[in-house]
Formats: structure tokens, sequence, C-alpha cells
């Protein structure tokens, strides 16, 4: 929302820290609340100020935002903004027409409102987890991150799109109450109707594709350590051109590997004869190789591979540089969009801790310079 | 009014914008699905199928996929489908065009030949698309696998042993970010558009939406040219941790979040408590177990790897969803791991009303399927429609609204254009 123009503030209380302030710090010798480097990334763009709900004059600070505000979007537990004074019934009192955005694991409505998530958490519950790695007896593999986090705050970003939108054209502000499990069970939709239909409980395939069964279709160790190519092939001129730029005549002239039907049935055997020549090879190399002979492959990219050698995450300038005053001249994930008239820009990096208090205060709530001081003086903001 | 997008006209031509159009349509957005005539779109070529027995109308990606959309059968590459394709663009308000780049163009039939709607006029047009419209990646051939690997959460997510290839998480979920953001960028445009009255082009990249998924990666690089390692489910990172993940009792799988050890001391006090009850809290009353309770969860120590030894063995003995159902009673964010399919009967989500059911053609009976991922007070979300058999709703379009007779359709229908 930020990047696409709109003012966000991030209202922040140091006996309550976000605990990303202090996550990852990128100067470990001087550590401080403006020193990580995760947390720069993820609220760049946006404003911030520091309230103490618990006095008086912290909390009418708050509320003032609130009359101001276009939306409030929080994702503490289901409850807990509540049980803080802040049910939707006194943000309506505050201003009729806001739009209340909450993200929590399980939603605020059902049976399980307690239950508590990380991005793991959800990612298990959902189905997320279950569907990643090699069938048993092998564990899950899940995800290597939280994804889910990416998600249920992707969702709500489109979920207060769509209020806004309504909003506009009606007036009428509501209240949304996303939760983040569900965001990962609408992925898992496919699998579902499977198990109705046809009775089949979910199956995990390792790097192969059941749907449409094609193969080759996995992950095959390159030369250098730890280096991986994701190599696909859905038709037989993929297969030919993949034999002729490996040289490989044992698997262009095995009967086995003739056809995509005769592939699937001896897939590890393919894929171990597929490694034995991909193991020779550079994967950027033979990335492009097959790139050009029409094959689909791809490197299995770190973060060096897409920040340093990425032709066309650079031609994109996808991590643009902004500047955080403690934190200098930093590179930014990009949005993933331009728009064509009304483009979103990068502007700054994150708040500082509290950095934009007295400014949004005394332009936007009305405060005087002097009342700003006094409440800071009894730690209220 | 009673869906955010009531009234939006939304037409979603291509492959790799399913789950777009599945989200907007949700929203109240009238969707309509162009697809070749006679062939279809490549999910009712995508298993599974019905009994397993492929056919046009027996795919549930399709059923899934699609819900809530109308379709119709048009080629706009025929001189007479691009005449049509003309008409359906002047009554849209948004494309969402997944087709590649310049495909559309190529036939005069994309958004440099309708400039006159979208630049000059309040049409927004969403080019999904691999790496986006430009780049010298632009035109290379991908599928899901390739974007993974390529994105980076191909190199996050696998299993501690480095011997293993990195995995591909299933589910086209390269599609599912791509179309979030498709989303995101289609809703600002239409947003502004209220001000402006000027439509525009939306250029997704799903390789950018896939780069900027992968959380702690990129903050890593970027601050402390450091790169993650994967590890068995659970977060990779720059050093190995220790296991979050374990068998229960019954042979189901659980995921104990930053190994099970609580993260406040009335958490740790409410877990021994429950060791307690199956004497199996070892020697975790010795006071450095709980001073661990406060030390940074991604740092391995000593403390922390032997709390999670105990806490395993521990779990490895009772049920899984007692282990789920329990620890979130202490406020532990501990979960049971489910396959997709065991959600469907949780209380939970039939509380939330999460699931809706729809009927798939070819198959006696209702199925659920997940409706949207939020509740919102005055726009509530609704089914309202199964997917679309290829072409069902072409004279409902094409006569009904754009007024075409009989006789025109027949010699469209024979021209191959729809």
């Amino acid at each position: 929302m930020a990047d696409l123009g709109a003012d966000v503030i991030r209202v922040e209380n140091e006996s309550y820290l976000d605990s990303m302030r202090n996550g990852m710090q990128v100067f470990p010798d001087r550590p401080s609340l403006n020193g990580s480097g995760m947390f720069n990334n993820m609220s760049r763009n946006k404003r911030g100020v520091t309230a103490n709900i618990w006095h008086p004059g912290g909390r009418e600070m708050v509320e003032r935002l609130i009359k101001t505000a276009d939306a409030v979007l929080e994702n503490f537990s289901a409850g807990a903004f509540e049980r803080m004074g802040f049910g939707m019934d006194h943000l309506r009192e505050l201003n009729p027409n806001l739009i209340y955005i909450s993200i929590s694991g399980f939603g605020h409505a059902g049976v399980d409102t307690t239950y508590i998530t990380w991005g793991p958490t959800a990612q298990a519950v959902s189905g997320s987890t279950a569907m990643s790695g090699y069938p048993e007896p092998m564990p899950p593999a899940g995800w290597g991150y939280s994804y889910l986090d990416h998600t249920a705050g992707y969702y709500g970003a489109i979920a207060l799109l769509e209020g806004l939108y309504h909003r506009k054209r009606t007036g009428q502000g509501q209240y949304i109450d996303v939760a983040q499990c569900e965001t990962g069970m609408m992925m898992g939709g496919v699998a579902m109707l499977d198990y109705q239909v046809n009775g089949r409980e979910y199956e995990r395939q390792g790097n192969h594709m059941r749907w449409p069964a094609t193969a080759p279709h996995s992950v095959y160790r390159c030369s250098g350590e730890d280096r991986w190519i994701a190599i696909a092939c859905e038709t037989d001129e993929q297969w030919d051109a993949l034999c002729e730029v490996l040289n490989a005549d044992d698997l262009a002239t095995d009967p086995l590997f003739a056809t995509n039907m005769s592939r699937i049935q001896v897939q590890d055997q393919l894929d171990a004869a597929i490694e034995a020549h991909t193991r020779q090879w550079d994967t950027r190399e033979l990335m492009y190789v097959l790139q050009s002979a029409g094959v689909p492959a791809g490197t299995a990219q770190n973060s060096e591979d897409k920040m340093e050698h990425d032709a066309q995450l650079k031609s994109r300038n996808f991590y643009a540089t902004a500047d955080h005053p403690y934190l200098g001249p930093r590179r930014f994930e990009g949005l993933p969009l331009h728009l064509s008239r009304t483009d979103w820009q990068l502007q700054h990096g994150a708040p500082e801790f509290g950095g934009d208090t007295e400014q949004i205060m005394t332009e936007i709530l009305g405060y005087t310079a002097d009342e700003v001081t006094q409440l800071k003086s009894e730690i209220a903001v | 009014m009673t869906s955010p997008l009531d009234g939006i006209r939304v037409l979603e031509i291509g492959d790799r914008g399913e789950a777009c159009g599945l989200i907007l349509a949700a929203a109240g957005a009238d969707v309509l699905r162009v697809e070749m005539p006679g062939f279809g779109s490549a999910g009712r070529r995508q298993g599974p199928f019905i009994a397993d027995q492929p056919g046009q109308e027996r795919s549930l990606h399709h059923a899934y996929f699609n819900v809530n959309k109308r379709g119709i059968t048009l080629d706009p590459s025929t001189g007479d489908g691009l005449n049509v394709w003309r008409r359906l663009l002047e009554r849209a308000d948004i494309v969402i065009d997944s087709t590649g780049p310049g495909v559309l163009d190529e036939v005069n039939a994309g958004y440099d030949s309708f400039a006159n709607l979208v630049e000059d006029g309040k049409l927004i047009w969403c080019c999904i698309t691999p790496f986006g419209l430009t780049g010298p990646w632009k035109d290379w051939e991908v599928n899901d696998l390739v974007q993974i690997a390529l994105g980076g959460p191909m190199m996050s997510t696998g299993y501690d042993d480095h011997e293993i290839a990195p995995i591909r998480p299933d589910g086209e979920h390269s599609l599912w970010m791509g179309a979030e953001f498709a989303a995101m960028g289609i809703l600002a445009a239409l947003y502004e558009r209220e001000t402006s009255e000027l439509g525009q082009v939306v250029d997704v990249s799903i390789h950018e939406s896939v780069s900027c998924t992968v959380e702690g990666a990129f903050p890593n690089w970027e601050y402390a040219q450091r790169l993650v390692q994967r590890q068995t489910g659970r977060h990779s990172s720059p050093a190995r941790t220790a296991p979050w993940q374990f068998v229960a009792g019954d042979g189901g799988y659980i995921n104990l979040m930053g190994g099970g050890i609580p993260r406040t001391r009335g958490n740790w006090s409410d877990l021994m408590t429950w060791l307690d009850e199956f004497n199996a809290a070892a020697d975790l009353r010795e006071p450095q177990y709980e001073a661990a309770v406060h030390s940074d969860p991604m740092v391995a120590t000593t403390e922390r790897a032997r709390i999670a030894e105990v806490i395993g063995a521990f779990v490895q003995s009772r049920p899984a969803e007692e282990i789920y159902r329990r620890g979130q009673s202490l406020h532990l964010p501990w979960a049971v791991i489910r396959r997709p399919e065991q959600n469907l009967d949780d209380p939970h989500w039939i509380a939330r009303g999460f699931f809706s059911e729809i009927e798939i053609p070819g198959y006696e009976g209702k199925v659920k399927v997940p409706t949207a991922p939020w509740q919102m007070s005055e726009t509530p979300n609704e089914i309202r429609r199964r997917a679309p058999m290829l072409g069902e709703h072409n004279f409902e379009v094409f006569n009904g609204e754009l007024g075409l007779d009989a006789q025109q359709l027949v010699a469209l229908a024979g021209s191959g254009a729809i």
C-alpha cells in the first residue's frame, strides 16, 4: 500500500516492540531499533510514530489518528486489539466510514479463534507444508520460510483495496477479517476436489509433476557446491533438444526414454541418467544453452544469483536503492508490477523508531509543538 | 451493492491468469473466461480428472480455478474474432491477459492496438507474464518448476541433507504469487480510475513476484552477504538450527515452531506442567533451560537443542491432533501438519463459512471449495456459479449482450472465430 502511494503510518510502542526491529541487525556491534535490515525492507515507504495507549494522552493521539485515517490495519492475535480498547464498535464511533482490517491466524469468527500462528504454523495446518517434498516415508520439506506471512499480507492488500474501492463508490466502510490459514487453504483447492470426487488423499511428488504428467520434470545437480538446475520437458521437441544440448546419446537412443509416456514410468532412472550429464555443466551456462534451444530450464537461484547475476531482474531495476538514515543507501525488493500511468515509487527506507511522531502530530493531528513536548515528557508518545 | 466489484466486467485470456480471475470473480466482478474455440484452456487438459478420465469437462483444475466465471470461446487472431474481441473490449473494465509478451499484439489484438481504449479510455489491461513485458529473458520457456527455481524459493526449501535436490512446493505457487500481485495492481488502477477516469497497462512479472516472496533470503544477502541453507520442514538459515518438525505418536506430522520452545516464561511453566503429567520433562526443570526461553530462536545453542530433543521425544508419544489442540490451548503456536483435504471437516472453517458447495458437470453431488480467505462485514463473499463449460455462455454474451443474431453466430462458428 505504501509503495502504491498510500500514506502508511506505522504505530509502535517500546513496551510492545515489533520483534522485526531487533531481528537481523546490520551492525551487530551497535544494535539499534533502527538497525534491522529485515524491518527496513518490509517497512520502506512508511512513516512511523510511537504511542503509549496506556497513557490517556497517548491513547488520544492514536484515536485522533484513527479519526483521520481511511483504514486501520493490525495483525495482532484475534481479540488483542479489542482488549486494547479498539473493538470495531469503538472504531466506528471514532470514524463511521473506517475500513478496519485485521489479519490473524484463524480469524476473529469461528471456534478456534484463540489459536495463534506464525508462518510455519499456518503452513502446517492449511496443507501447504504437506504439499512440499518427497513421498512417504520422506517427511514433508515444507517451506523454508514464512511463505504464508507473505501471502496473508498479499491477500490483506487485496481485501483492503476491495474495501477502499467499495467505499469510494458507496461511502461505506467495513470490517475485514483475514485468516492466514485460509490464505494457505485457497491454494489447496484442487487437492480438496480430488479427495472429494476421486477419494484420493494428497500425496507428495518430490519435484515431479503429476498434473499434467510430464517427464523429465525435476531438479538436477550441476558442477560446483550445491548448484542445481530445474528442467522440464513438456513436448517431445523439448526432449530432443535437451538430449542434443547435453550431447547425450544414451538418453536419445534408450527406448525406455523414447516418449513422455515411457519416461514417466521410469522417472527415477531418467533423472539419474540426466544428472550424470548435468553434473558436468555450470548451472548458468546450461540454463542459457537450454533456453536458446527452447527447453524450459532455470538455475535454482540463491540470493546472490538473483541480486548480482540475474540479467532479467537487473534490466528491470528490480532491486532499486533508497536511503535510510541509520543504514544508509540500501537495495530493496521492488514491487513486481508496473502501472503505465501511475507507477509505484521507492521513496525512502523504513521509518526510524518514532521518527515521524512530531511531524505527524503537528501537521495532521493539530497538536502544538508545546503539547508534543509535554506528551513526550510523559512518555505518552 | 453486495460485492466490492459489482458491475465490473473482466475479460480473462491466456492460461497464467486463472487465479487472478478467480480472486476478482470472488469479489463480484463479472469475469468472462475467453477460451480457444474447440480446444479450451490448457487447464481443461490438466488433471486430476473426474474418475481419472480426461475430457474437456472433466478437469478438477478447471473446476476450481474458474468458479464464479462465465465462459466464452473466441479466437481473436481471426478477422471476425478480432471484431468480436473489439466489441467485448469496448464494454470491459479490465483485461487479464496472460497470453505472453507480444502474442496478442502480433494479431492486432493486444493493448498496443487498443490504445484508444486503454490510454485514452478507461480500460485497465493487465499483462501477467513469466518475466514481464521487457528484458532479455522475456521470451524464455518456463513452467512453475522453473519459475520457483529462478525466483529463489527452491534454494530455501528442501531437506537437511544437501545430497537431496532443493524442492518445488506443489501447487503452482508461482502462478498464485503473480495472480496476487496482479489483483493488487488491477485494484490499485481501478481505484485510481475513479479520480482520473483513465485506464492503464499493468505489467506483472511472475519472476519478480516469486523473487520478492522469499522472506529472510533477501536481507541476509543484502545486509550480510550470507546465503541461507535449506533445512527439513523449517526455515532456511545461514547456520543449521534444531528441528521443528516431528512425527507424532500416531504417525502424523506436527510442526513446533522454533523447536517448540516457548517464548515466554508463562508458556514455559504451562508446558512443564503438561510434560509432568506424562513424566516427560526429563532434566528441563534445571534453570538454564527456562532461561533459554528468551534466546534468539534463529541461533542454535546446546540448551535449545536439548529442549527441542525432550519436547520432540514427548510429542512422538502422543497423537498429532492432540499435540496441536493441547499446545494451542496453552497459547503455543503448535500445529498439526494436515493434507489439504483434512481441513474439509474442521469445525472452525465450517463455523466461519469458509467452504461453499458447488456442482461439477459430470459428477453427481456437490463438492466443497474454498470461498475467499477473509470475511467482509458489508460485502460478504459468496459463490454464485460453478466453473463454465466450454463456450457455455456464448449465446448469452454474443447474442444477449452484443446483439449478434443466430445467423451471425453460425457464421462466426463456421469460420472458427468462436
